[in-house]
């Protein structure tokens, strides 16, 4: 059980924002905290009172507003939207070709299927290219270099 | 919303559609439930003078636009945001502040909530809370307009926080923040701690 409201707890009572449950069962037994959120009800009220009894006679205004009515409401015509059917359109596109990407099975490549590559062709004809010394970068190296090489990568 | 307002909105659904169809009785109707706060409004930001004229202007602008209503807020939102549009286009009309205050200022007396004894039905009791009731006035006038305008709106015109967010168009928790502010300064101001 708390001691007594904050500051702030009072304020928000006042003004009838959400209380804790906490606060709203210390205000129905605390009469010093309940009287600080009376007081300043009681005022308000009493500003209440005060507007209400300026108010017009209801009956007369009703009637005053009733004289002054068209016979008919305005009726007023609906804004066209016309890019509304477009977007409707674009979106229900989209949505298909979405659908389709999710419910297109993935190819699937038959093994017993042949290529129709001819892959012995083309590797037989880079195979020649390579062995063309004419190819830039790919000259044969010197002989000599070679056995170098291959010398003292045995000894 | 509590059970009886949504009630009431509900009721006021099926007069506004025959209302929408031009029949005068249903929106008779109508304004017998909610003249009294389109009045309360309209005295909170033009004032007593002008209140009943700018009040039936509102309730007469609603009926010929009646047929915008489309049921996204309550009727009466929808009524009060009329009644509040009207005001400041009358405002803007008058080139007056925003919040006309008519009333004579009363004496900032200090300490008045701590003197208003708990039956203030006696002659001392009633001068006591006259007093207060000046000075609260006197000190709802030094607050910032919006919070001015959310505390009016709270306590005279009786709206609920959800509505006087839809009505003037900001977020339901700016509403509290401002009305916490607001009572907070009206009741240090009227001495509510001392």
């Amino acid at each position: 059980m708390k001691s007594h409201l904050e500051e702030h707890e009072i304020t928000a009572a006042v003004a009838g924002l959400e209380l804790e449950a906490a606060v709203e069962e210390h205000l129905g037994s605390c009469v010093s905290c309940r009287r600080q959120v009376f007081a300043m009800r009681e005022v308000i009220d009493a500003r209440l009172e005060d507007l209400e009894a300026e108010a017009p006679d209801w009956e007369r205004q009703r009637q005053e507003i009733m004289l002054q009515l068209p016979a008919t409401p305005i009726a007023r015509p609906k804004r066209r939207l016309w890019t509304r059917p477009l977007l409707a359109v674009a979106a229900v596109l989209v949505a298909a070709i979405g659908l389709r990407a999710l419910w297109e099975p993935a190819p699937v490549v038959d093994p017993g299927v042949v290529s129709e590559l001819p892959v012995e062709q083309i590797l037989a004809e880079v195979d020649a290219m390579l062995a063309d010394d004419s190819i830039p970068g790919f000259e044969l190296l010197d002989q000599g270099m070679d056995d170098a090489i291959f010398d003292n990568g045995t000894s | 919303m509590d059970p009886s307002r949504k009630d009431l909105s509900q009721a006021d659904d099926a007069l506004v559609l025959r209302a929408q169809n031009g029949d005068h009785d249903a929106f008779g109707e109508l304004v017998n439930r909610h003249q009294r706060r389109v009045w309360m409004v309209c005295r909170q930001y033009v004032g007593l003078a002008e209140a009943d004229a700018v009040a039936q202007d509102s309730l007469v602008k609603a009926f010929t636009r009646i047929g915008d209503f489309d049921r996204r807020a309550a009727f009466s939102t929808w009524l009060t945001r009329i009644a509040i549009n009207t005001c400041l286009d009358e405002l803007r009309r008058r080139r007056r502040e925003a919040i006309v205050d008519d009333e004579s200022e009363g004496d900032d007396e200090l300490g008045l909530l701590d003197r208003v004894p708990d039956d203030a039905a006696g002659p001392e009791g009633r001068s006591m809370q006259k007093q207060a009731v000046a000075s609260l006035l006197a000190q709802e006038k030094k607050l910032p307009p919006r919070q001015r305008e959310i505390f009016r709106l709270r306590f005279y015109a009786e709206m609920e926080l959800e509505e006087i967010a839809s009505a003037l168009d900001v977020h339901v928790g700016t509403v509290k923040t401002q009305l916490h502010r607001a009572v907070h300064k009206l009741r240090e101001e009227l001495g509510a701690y001392r």
